[in-house]
């Protein structure tokens, strides 16, 4: 009896830090870039697990920490508006792709590095900058800042920049160019399919 | 690592000026203010050269298929990975006086001490440069050219420019590339003082495979994560180097709240048009 109520009340504490550390994810930012990077690490880059799975699971982890509407929105800018909402949503389906993609090359070039939060600052009114370095095993570091905002859900990353490079200010640039030199956001999105299958994580070599 | 796309080239310059005359002619035509839409965009890229420029980037790749790369791979092949660390220390501790002087144009005193230091231990300790001692003594190195000096000065940028083997640039940054590889760079006195051809190849010709070997993964992943490579990397570039200009201090974050524009412009740039397109992004899925 006594071991019954001490082994419930033992679970009752272990669900509550595990709740603890789920609110902790959504409302500290530090916690959530290292959840990030331990996620990305232990269950995809360092797991047993072959490219296509990889892929899956880090298509389920971009999805829960990327606010990708609004990436989407910053990149189209005014393309953004003027397009249908057809083609808003086929946008949103291949830029998704080609993300997820493009990272999923990267697993394969992993040798142990490690993301280090350096610390915070706020970023606008609702948004936090969380700076962090990856360090190589070798010592070599580079520097990569997160773009958070805080949503109903929970902290979205927003951006994400490397040695100065912002993710969606360089897109930005790239489609922008792309939607002026074919005539609009179709011949857009013609390119971004061709893409995305040409990165399909099964023609890995 | 430090992404860098400067890849120097002393014999180039000339070259580089020769076809800059030639540039010239081959113009982007600018569009008229009243197509507020595509002026802005020519306003924005700051590239009046861009056709030239695309072309001389397709030169510089076709450069890297025939030359370049396979002087690479070979390279690759015959040095392991730690032998050619070294090769790029020693090159980047030889060239010290550039980062020495730019640190000091730019008042930057405790920089200074740092590339001083750096290079005194790094030249002993660190057998003539091969080692790079002084960053685990709490040195870390950091890159200043007459470029960045310029930009302190408060020189703007000026056109974009391609160049082949030299990769992108621009105005200010191609005048400061030549006063520092001319000027400053004690290895290219060298070649100067009794004039051997052969130095003056051996060593930018060795540079230039140092840089783009080391630049060779960033650039490719760019390449593959990007539809029109060009303007990707002429934006990666120069966000590039306004990092470097501002010595780590931090960015002033572009379009701060259009992450959370309510409106769903997502436009930064926006406030500056008469356009009033509404947009409803409320019913839009995940």
């Amino acid at each position: 009896m006594m071991r019954t109520v001490l082994i419930s009340a033992l679970l009752i504490i272990g669900v509550a830090q595990a709740n603890a550390a789920e609110d902790t994810r959504n409302t500290d930012p530090t916690a959530f870039i290292n959840q990030f990077s331990q996620v990305s690490i232990d269950d995809i880059l360092n797991a047993n697990i072959d490219t296509v799975e990889k892929t899956a699971r880090f298509r389920t982890l971009f999805n829960d920490s990327f606010d990708i509407p609004a990436i989407s929105r910053f990149v189209l800018g005014r393309a953004w508006r003027r397009a249908s909402d057809a083609e808003k949503q086929d946008f949103l389906a291949v830029f998704e792709d080609v993300i997820v993609y493009t990272w999923s090359r990267r697993f394969r070039q992993y040798m142990g590095q490690t993301i280090k939060v350096l610390g915070t600052s706020p970023d606008g009114d609702t948004g936090t900058l969380v700076d962090s370095v990856i360090v190589h095993l070798e010592g070599q570091t580079i520097s990569v800042q997160w773009r958070l905002r805080q949503r109903g859900e929970g902290l979205r990353i927003v951006d994400i920049i490397i040695e100065g490079i912002s993710m969606v200010i360089t897109y930005r640039q790239d489609y922008t160019s792309v939607i002026r030199q074919n005539g609009g956001i179709q011949g857009l999105l013609t390119e971004l399919r061709k893409q995305a299958a040409e990165m399909l994580p099964s023609k890995a070599p | 690592m430090t992404v860098s796309f400067n890849s120097p080239s002393l014999l180039k310059l000339g070259i580089v000026s020769a076809f800059t005359m030639f540039a010239l002619g081959a113009c982007a035509s600018k569009p008229p203010a009243t197509d507020t839409e595509a002026f802005r965009a020519y306003e924005q890229n700051n590239d009046p050269l861009e056709p030239w420029n695309r072309s001389m980037m397709q030169i510089d790749q076709g450069l890297d298929t025939v030359f370049f790369n396979p002087v690479i791979s070979v390279y690759q092949t015959v040095v392991p990975k730690p032998g050619r660390r070294g090769v790029s220390n020693a090159i980047r501790n030889f060239r010290t006086p550039i980062t020495l002087v730019n640190d000091i144009f730019q008042g930057e005193g405790s920089r200074a001490g740092t590339t001083l230091r750096r290079f005194l231990i790094n030249s002993t300790v660190g057998l003539f440069g091969l080692f790079d001692v002084a960053q685990y003594w709490g040195l870390p190195y950091h890159s200043e050219d007459l470029g960045q000096t310029l930009a302190v000065w408060g020189v703007g940028e000026g056109p974009y420019l391609y160049f082949p083997i030299l990769g992108p640039s621009g105005g200010r940054d191609i005048t400061g590339y030549a006063v520092d590889n001319i000027g400053i760079d004690i290895m290219s006195w060298v070649g100067r003082a009794d004039n051997p051809f052969w130095w003056q190849v051996a060593y930018f010709g060795g540079l230039a495979v140092d840089i783009k070997g080391n630049a060779k993964p960033t650039l490719e992943e760019l390449k593959a994560s990007s539809i029109d490579y060009y303007t990707a990397l002429r934006s990666a570039y120069r966000q590039n180097r306004a990092k470097e200009i501002r010595n780590g201090a931090p960015a002033p974050l572009p379009g701060l709240d259009d992450f959370d524009d309510e409106d769903g412009d997502g436009d930064p740039f926006s406030s500056l048009e008469t356009e009033t397109a509404s947009v409803q992004t409320a019913a839009l899925p995940k």
